[in-house]
């Protein structure tokens, strides 16, 4: 159990294996924590999503094995994340219709510091540039369409402004990266 | 791969605090995608919070699994491609094709005195499934099917393929089995689905093939019959003018897709 | 993992409705059933109400594009969908569920609404946790994997919604979809519509008024093929008083109403 990888768990989850299932929780659920927590502060929506997550991994895990990368050596991750992401945009739509947006900066990225510690090569120099100048609001949108795999339409639940608004600010994210470009 | 965070980044990444800025962030958030290493890391980094709601989760998960059916959701290939191509309302229709063939093949084995039916009615063998490929009647959740995308065109083409992917092999194996020439079997069978669909723009695909299957019987079949004479195009001289009219048949058809677009209209 | 954004996909949305009739025709048989509608629908669960035989039942088909305008204007998200323009861009961002729809009895429920899945030409690696999720918010995730032959007429309705949100649809068209379903499934439905429209634009027609009052933001009202009003729950609720027929308010506001605009016919 050690040695397989996360692709193999989800394999053996299509065969209804609850011990590569506890594996794959106790692998992945710190990682999506953190993640999920990040882009909402309300620990209970949090332990929502994540519970609706790893419930949609069981029961679906048979028909993704099935797919024709399911079973391909990380993918099993990042369709952990799409599926959470999802849950998160239901989750925020349910409260959106109760009228309790949930608080979403919880950790926001500070301006940028006199790093002791620069990752070398991490997203391209560009990208990074960018990020440290855009706006905030810019950089929320941009993170839920690109990081985060939203749609625009999906990512104006999440963010709380219309589609419309989204957009643009993605499109000045773009203005702005073609600048650094140049 | 991108390089591992240090472990203290990945502490500000856990817990929040002291911030980290927004480049950094995403670079650990691509990499912790990748890096299984990382992932493991990062939980010995997470908040008592987390741990918390990880721990809580994880009961609850327990007991939810444990509360409802074990999930059966292993994909059957053999169903899955069934479903998507045929969808079970072509079945009897090819059915009835293969019957067809086999017993123009078993007359033309007895009585060898009349042409070969085997060569007379193979164009018309992939028609009847054409026919019904994208017909209101033919099947059961057309209605929901119409709404779709894929409705119309798309569905008549990977229907009409599917047709022709179980006809070719009947016709070739009957074919092979009476001894009739193959090209004289196989190249008037797609000339005849090819001629349905592009005269399907214009009637429908459903009338079209009723068109011509009368057609093809009356002015055919029956004379050669009713004479004992094979017709001079279906002599095997008449192989090439097949594959030209196929040909030409083809290419005006794909000239014609805007025509097709239509089809999503017709019931 | 990082995706990469299409330009189209950040153009800036410019139509004003998301769905948008004027003068609106529609055949059923020989007959017009929508004669010269105009109606207006953005994001939000829109009720159609309106007796039998208003049009409701044709409408809803072409707003589906499953039958072509006969005359007037129709567009959806922005495109009219009247001429022989390609549809799939709009059927992609379409759910349907007809007042009644044919099945293959042999599917699972995860088999079927893969099917329709696939046929809205969604990505094939989301739709497996797609197919889980519009199956959960049905409440059929213990039947997931019985054969649609086995189900009950409340759960073949419910397998019919989650076929029909399983893409995120944009436009979400419901045709009668409570009939069958248990006060408690209805109560529970009411909750599922109020997250569907707070992103889309869901228009469910129905015969029970209370259902309308107690989930959609706005009703519509169509009688002989033609709107006979529009406005929220709210003011057709204050429309009726003790005097017009109805066991609830919003059923005295919709009498009230239809009267109204008969007395107007009539003279």
């Amino acid at each position: 159990m050690d040695a397989a990888d996360e692709g193999e768990l989800v394999r053996r989850i299509a065969r209804q294996d609850r011990r590569a299932f506890d594996e794959l929780y106790r692998r992945t659920a710190p990682w999506l924590e953190v993640r999920l927590r990040r882009r909402c502060a309300d620990a209970d929506l949090v332990a929502e999503v994540l519970q609706d997550t790893y419930l949609t991994v069981w029961r679906a895990a048979g028909s993704f094995a099935g797919t024709r990368n399911g079973g391909a050596r990380g993918s099993a991750v990042g369709w952990l994340w799409t599926i959470a992401a999802h849950h998160l945009v239901d989750a925020f739509r349910r409260r959106a219709r109760r009228a309790q947006r949930p608080q979403v900066p919880l950790m926001p990225a500070t301006a940028p510091a006199a790093e002791d510690e620069v990752m070398a090569a991490r997203i391209g120099q560009e990208l990074e540039q960018a990020l440290l100048t855009l706006p905030v609001e810019v950089r929320a949108a941009l993170r839920a369409t690109v990081l985060d795999g939203l749609s625009s339409r999906e990512a104006s639940v999440l963010l709380g402004v219309p589609e419309n608004t989204v957009k643009s600010r993605v499109r000045r994210a773009r203005i702005a990266l073609r600048e650094a470009l140049s | 791969m991108s390089t591992h965070p240090t472990l203290s980044q990945l502490d500000r990444y856990a817990t929040g605090a002291p911030a980290l800025d927004e480049p950094s962030v995403w670079a650990i958030e691509v990499h912790l995608e990748d890096c299984a290493d990382c992932r493991a890391r990062l939980a010995g980094s997470t908040t008592g919070d987390s741990r918390a709601v990880i721990e809580r989760v994880a009961m609850n998960l327990a007991r939810e699994i444990a509360a409802s059916p074990a999930p059966d959701a292993r994909t059957r290939p053999w169903s899955v491609l069934r479903h998507r191509w045929l969808v079970g309302t072509l079945s009897p229709w090819l059915a009835m094709t293969v019957a067809v063939l086999a017993c123009a093949a078993l007359l033309s084995g007895m009585r060898t005195g009349l042409p070969s039916l085997v060569l007379l009615i193979a164009p018309l063998a992939p028609l009847p499934g054409v026919a019904v490929a994208w017909h209101r009647r033919a099947d059961p959740a057309w209605e929901l099917v119409a709404a779709t995308p894929a409705a119309g065109l798309t569905t008549l083409l990977r229907r009409t393929a599917a047709v022709l992917a179980f006809v070719i092999p009947a016709l070739a194996l009957v074919g092979a089995g009476t001894g009739v020439s193959l090209a004289l079997t196989l190249l008037p069978c797609l000339a005849f689905t090819v001629a349905t669909l592009l005269l399907g723009t214009l009637v429908g695909v459903h009338r079209a093939a009723i068109g011509l299957i009368l057609t093809w019987v009356f002015v055919v079949v029956a004379p050669s019959l009713a004479t004992a004479r094979i017709p001079m195009f279906l002599q095997p001289e008449s192989a090439g003018i097949w594959a030209l009219t196929t040909v030409v048949l083809t290419v005006t058809a794909i000239f014609r897709v805007n025509g097709f677009r239509r089809l999503s209209r017709h019931g | 993992m990082m995706r990469a954004l299409s330009t189209a996909e950040t153009a800036p949305t410019t139509h004003p409705w998301v769905i948008h009739a004027q003068g609106l025709q529609v055949r059923a048989g020989r007959h017009l059933a929508v004669n010269g509608l105009d109606l207006t629908l953005n994001t939000g669960v829109h009720g159609l109400l309106g007796p039998n035989g208003a049009g409701k039942t044709t409408l809803m088909r072409a707003l589906a594009t499953v039958v072509a305008p006969s005359g007037g204007r129709l567009t959806l998200l922005g495109q009219s969908v009247d001429g022989r323009a390609d549809l799939r861009p709009v059927r992609r961002a379409l759910g349907y569920l007809p007042q009644h729809f044919g099945f293959y009895p042999r599917f699972t429920v995860r088999e079927f609404v893969a099917y329709m899945a696939w046929l809205k030409e969604m990505p094939k690696a989301r739709i497996p946790a797609a197919v889980q999720r519009s199956i959960d918010r049905v409440g059929l995730t213990a039947k997931a994997d019985a054969r649609l032959k086995t189900l009950s007429g409340g759960m073949l309705r419910r397998a019919g919604i989650a076929q029909a949100i399983v893409n995120d649809p944009q436009v979400l068209l419901l045709d009668e979809p409570t009939v069958g379903l248990d006060p408690e499934q209805r109560l529970d439905f009411r909750e599922l519509l109020r997250d569907l429209g707070t992103d889309s634009c869901v228009l469910v027609s129905t015969h029970l008024v209370e259902d309308v009052a107690a989930a959609c933001t706005d009703v519509v009202l169509v009688n002989e093929g033609r709107l006979v009003w529009q406005g929220t729950t709210e003011v057709l609720i204050a429309q009726g008083d003790q005097s017009h027929a109805g066991d609830s308010a919003a059923e005295r506001g919709y009498s009230a109403i239809l009267r109204r605009h008969r007395a107007e016919a009539a003279r």
